[in-house]
């Protein structure tokens, strides 16, 4: 036996171990302002200016998330949050999946310059439209509108649109063609293919788009900052960010971290739940680019 | 594409004609209007003087890109704008490479976990990440500094977002650390597409780890090193100054501008509107070149498999 057969083995196992090391550490590092968050939201005003910021709560203070829930509204702005994503996703999906499908399956004169401008328009900078769509929505009478978010969000520099177009024309030229020419022999109209057959079959398509966009909707803070500047079409980050503003007045840290906790909760519930298709639809989409 | 194009349906007769304008045209009404539109009208408004008030526009040609020139906070923003590219590009891929290619290479048992929970500050809204690491700088409360404590005699003060020293440093470790795991899921695939075989090749040859991450993962994974290089530094250019926002408002003395923020705050703290415009603009044509550039520093000959 040679000096470096036996050395192989017991040197990975250390290697291994100096890893893990560092996997552990980084988890912990992800993990715990987290966890602390939620702690800090029970916890009362006191044991936060203590200093002592790692301590247990002393008692739990679920009072903290009905005090920001309502009176801080931000029982309104979630449900501002919540139809303003509802209202992106279901237009930009419908908007995405029709265009996507002509795009994936038919031929005709300026399709290349359609698929190229829905491409390149991923690359302009959201922050080129901030001044133009505010005063694009004044115009159209849609500023402090949740229409008007639903709008940008869907259709405007954002960019969600062109996601969905992208990742689904590349499911849609994944089914085999054989699907419509059957469709067709029966007597199917070309609507007919595509409810009955082509959308059905791009259901897990529509998931991974809808939920990763979903994430950004939610999550997006600037466009409704800039377009809402009327309390009552406040959603959950522009209601964050107004509260922390406020805090060099008045100092109420457990609300404000009840307020993370109320915008994190959601998402990460849907993250457990659609790990799978979050983690996944971004590999897929980032081979094919 | 070509290829593609031959096996697609003909659009023959008017009732599919029909079927096809139904399908495309919505979409691209409603794109032209909210996206196409807005770009025109922000180049179109960069050229005039006016500040988003009912009074009347002026013309005034290119005098806000000479504007540009003279400003000298511009310098700065866009200094700093390169700043955060250059670090978080560095930090964000050197972590996201080593935990590739550690949870690929060593075949954990608890790859799916670390996967899951490095993935995890990525779905969280960059407000919250704001605010929470705000509080981690806070002087007097936060987390940092009550660490930091622990290892002196006297409690330690620093004003890490006040100070004109450190305010810079200190957005880059939220900036990092939420983005890490995107890319390092980004690099988990490329190099799950790497046949084993090659590996097991190399090892027979007597090639170290470090050897084969050097001859074999690094250049089979270089197009989406690549690519993610020019994505960190195009969503930095046109998201760092969310962080900015909340975390420093441009400050202390636009210590900490970027040129975002101060597009933010020329159209809608000081309705200058077009010079706001102008800026985006700006912030358009500095993607664009650096994409440009950053193509052919990075370019390899690409390797076939």
């Amino acid at each position: 036996m040679n000096e470096l057969s036996i050395n192989r083995p017991r040197r990975r196992i250390v290697s291994k171990t100096i890893v893990r090391f560092f996997l552990l550490l980084w988890s912990a590092v992800v993990l715990y302002p987290v966890i602390w968050t939620f702690l800090t939201s029970l916890k009362d005003n006191q044991m936060v200016m203590l200093g002592k910021p790692w301590d247990l709560p002393s008692a739990l203070r679920f009072e903290n998330y009905s005090n920001v829930w309502n009176r801080a509204h931000f029982g309104d702005y979630f449900f501002n949050s919540l139809i303003v994503t509802v209202g992106s996703i279901a237009l930009s999906m419908a908007l995405a999946a029709t265009t996507a499908y002509i795009l994936a399956r038919f031929r005709f004169k300026g399709r290349g310059l359609l698929y190229f401008a829905y491409i390149a328009s991923m690359m302009i900078p959201t922050t080129l439209g901030l001044i133009p769509l505010f005063f694009l929505l004044s115009d159209l009478q849609l500023d402090n509108t949740l229409t008007g978010l639903v709008l940008v969000y869907s259709v405007g520099t954002i960019g969600i649109l062109p996601f969905a177009i992208f990742f689904l024309i590349g499911f849609y030229q994944s089914l085999p063609k054989e699907l419509e020419e059957a469709a067709t022999i029966d007597g199917c109209t070309d609507y007919g293919i595509f409810f009955r057959i082509m959308l059905p079959l791009s259901k897990p398509g529509l998931i991974t788009v809808g939920i990763m966009n979903t994430l950004t909707v939610w999550n997006e803070y600037i466009m409704a900052t800039v377009l809402t500047n009327n309390p009552e079409k406040y959603t959950v980050p522009v209601g964050i960010a107004i509260m922390q503003a406020e805090m060099q007045y008045r100092t109420e840290w457990g609300p404000l971290f009840a307020g993370l906790a109320i915008s994190m909760l959601p998402v990460i519930l849907m993250y457990m739940i659609y790990q799978r298709q979050i983690t996944g639809g971004l590999t897929a989409g980032a081979l094919k680019g | 594409m070509a290829a593609m194009t031959k096996k697609l349906r003909p659009a023959s007769s008017w009732r599919r004609k029909l079927f096809m304008a139904s399908f495309l045209l919505p979409t691209f009404v409603l794109f032209s209007v909210f996206t196409i539109y807005p770009l025109l009208r922000g180049l179109y408004l960069s050229f005039f003087d006016w500040s988003g008030g009912s009074e009347t526009m002026s013309f005034i040609g290119m005098d806000n890109y000479k504007e540009l020139f003279t400003d000298p906070i511009i310098p700065t923003a866009i200094a700093n704008d390169y700043f955060l590219i250059f670090w978080k590009v560095i930090l964000i891929l050197l972590f996201a490479v080593f935990f590739a290619v550690a949870l690929t290479r060593l075949k954990l048992k608890e790859y799916g976990f670390y996967r899951v929970v490095f993935f995890l500050p990525n779905i969280i809204s960059v407000v919250v990440i704001g605010v929470l690491w705000s509080f981690i700088y806070n002087p007097s409360l936060g987390f940092l500094n009550a660490f930091l404590s622990l290892f002196t005699d006297t409690p330690v003060t620093t004003n890490w977002l006040g100070s004109a020293g450190s305010a810079i440093w200190s957005l880059l470790p939220p900036s990092v650390w939420a983005g890490i795991g995107f890319y390092m899921l980004l690099i988990i695939a490329s190099i799950l597409a790497i046949p084993s075989s090659l590996y097991e090749a190399a090892s027979i040859d007597g090639a170290g780890e470090w050897k084969q991450f050097t001859t074999i993962t690094m250049p089979l994974i270089w197009e989406q090193f690549k690519t993610s290089v020019i994505h960190i530094t195009i969503t930095t250019l046109n998201g760092s100054f969310i962080i900015v926002k909340l975390m420093t408002e441009g400050g202390p003395d636009n210590q900490t501008q970027v040129l975002g923020y101060y597009l933010y705050q020329m159209g809608f703290k000081q309705f200058h509107m077009s010079y706001g415009a102008t800026i985006g603009v700006l912030i358009l044509i500095l993607s664009l070149l650096t994409t440009l550039i950053l193509q052919r520093i990075l370019h390899r000959e690409t390797i076939e498999m």
